[in-house]
């Protein structure tokens, strides 16, 4: 008892220390992640760069670029596709991204090719026993190609060949396996 | 650095110089074989095989029979409408004990068993041309784009090389065809046989829409069989009593529909809007 009343003064010292410590430690943290303010895409993205570069966002990266897309929305052209393709460039060369992730967000959203559609082995083997996963991520990643390419970069042409590709895989996938079954 | 370079001792080196030199002219052969291998493949893209001779030939039958099936009952339908109308102005419905409206009952009927009868004289060739075809369809279509293709290269195919393009429109629209039964052959038949004109894009599409409407096609004519059996012994018993079923009209109705095609069930699919081709801008990170 004796022991703990002489530490005391110890104590009281220590606490208003590590409080201090804490306090001054708050004023040093970056702020957070904050959202672009603009509405300009050019303009966002150097926003969104600078957040990034700082480090401490880089687990933002989604959130960034759904703001992005919804920034581009507001202003639809046809030279969207080339900002988001230099800024995803960017993040692959600052090693936020790897070339891959780079490749599948620009490609999503911007490229009639579905991402969905992938894999190393034959169709019998791989795609048919998971059609309608495929499908459903098909049918996914066409919403996203919607926005990209019809909301954002006014790309008509290039969403309607993307949405008969996707009708034209349904029908071929249909067919293809059940011959694939049938030769089970 | 040279990784390829290594210390032999001075009497080796002549050896060495040959062996070098032998390994110098080997690497460079497959090189160049490498090389002529690689621009080949660039010239000529891997072509899909899909319609060889026997399937074209299995088409052009199936078209042939179907059209003896159609005009061996054209005959017989037409009889069964007008005997149906006389019925039904005839105003029998409802009055099946009238001797008259008995004799026109018994009439259609006997009409209708004579329809079973061609259609139970014709389904078994129909059937036969029919499942010919799909089985080698279905042979085609699990080795050229089940078993080589990737699905990757899958989409790529049905690209056709270039995803900016839109494709030609479609050639025909699987169970929307709303046309007879041989037409529909006779055009799969047309289509297939000028496939050399087409692209591996419309042949996949175009051997996926024939596979499975043989699919439905072969279903319904097995159906049929079984059912026209079971059809013509109840028809046999009706004849004694006179009576003109549901069933009966609804069997007919069908059978027209599946032969004949049904005029309104058309549809057609809208084209997308013209877009700008031109200004279409290509990322380095595009597959």
């Amino acid at each position: 008892m004796r022991k703990l009343k002489a530490r005391a003064p110890f104590n009281a010292a220590l606490l208003i220390t590590m409080c201090s410590a804490m306090l001054a430690s708050c004023a040093a943290t970056p702020p957070p992640c904050l959202s672009p303010q603009t509405r300009n895409l050019s303009h966002a993205v150097e926003d969104v760069k600078s957040n990034l570069r700082g480090g401490g966002c880089a687990a933002h990266f989604d959130r960034y670029y759904d703001e992005l897309l919804s920034i581009a929305e507001g202003d639809p052209k046809t030279e969207n596709k080339r900002i988001f393709s230099d800024f995803l460039v960017w993040a692959s060369d600052d090693g936020l991204l790897s070339q891959r992730q780079a490749r599948d967000y620009y490609n999503r959203y911007f490229n009639v090719k579905f991402t969905s559609m992938q894999g190393d082995y034959n169709n019998c083997s791989h795609t048919c026993p998971r059609r309608a996963r495929v499908m459903l991520d098909m049918q996914r990643e066409l919403g996203d190609k919607e926005r990209g390419l019809l909301k954002v970069s006014l790309d008509s042409a290039g969403y309607y060949r993307a949405d008969e590709l996707y009708q034209e895989i349904e029908l071929v996938l249909e067919a293809t396996c059940t011959a694939c079954n049938a030769g089970r | 650095m040279n990784v390829f370079r290594t210390r032999l001792p001075a009497r080796h080196l002549p050896a060495a110089r040959a062996f070098t030199g032998n390994r110098v002219i080997e690497f460079s052969i497959i090189l160049s074989l490498l090389v002529s291998v690689h621009a080949l493949a660039g010239t000529q893209a891997p072509t899909i095989r899909l319609f060889p001779t026997t399937v074209v030939e299995d088409l052009r039958q199936t078209s042939a029979v179907a059209k003896e099936m159609e005009s061996g009952l054209q005959e017989v339908i037409a009889r069964l409408d007008q005997q149906q109308q006389l019925y039904q102005e005839s105003k029998c419905d409802g009055a099946e004990d009238d001797p008259g409206c008995q004799r026109l009952a018994r009439q259609l009927g006997a009409t209708y068993l004579d329809m079973l009868g061609i259609m139970e004289e014709r389904l078994p060739d129909m059937e036969h041309t029919v499942n010919n075809t799909r089985l080698s369809l279905e042979k085609r279509l699990r080795s050229e784009l089940g078993n080589k293709m990737t699905p990757w290269m899958l989409q790529e195919t049905l690209l056709g090389g270039n995803s900016r393009e839109t494709s030609a429109p479609s050639p025909v629209m699987r169970g929307r065809s709303g046309m007879r039964l041989s037409e529909r052959f006779k055009r799969y038949y047309e289509l297939v046989a000028s496939s050399s004109s087409q692209s591996d894009q419309s042949l996949a599409v175009l051997a996926s829409d024939i596979y499975l409407d043989m699919e439905e096609t072969s279903e319904l004519i097995a159906r049929t069989r079984e059912e026209i059996t079971r059809a013509t012994l109840i028809e046999q018993l009706n004849q004694s009593f006179g009576a003109i079923t549901p069933q009966m009209m609804e069997i007919v109705g069908g059978v027209k529909s599946i032969l004949f095609g049904d005029e309104t069930s058309q549809i057609q699919i809208a084209g997308p809007p013209p877009g700008s081709i031109e200004r279409a801008y290509r990322s380095p990170l595009e597959n």
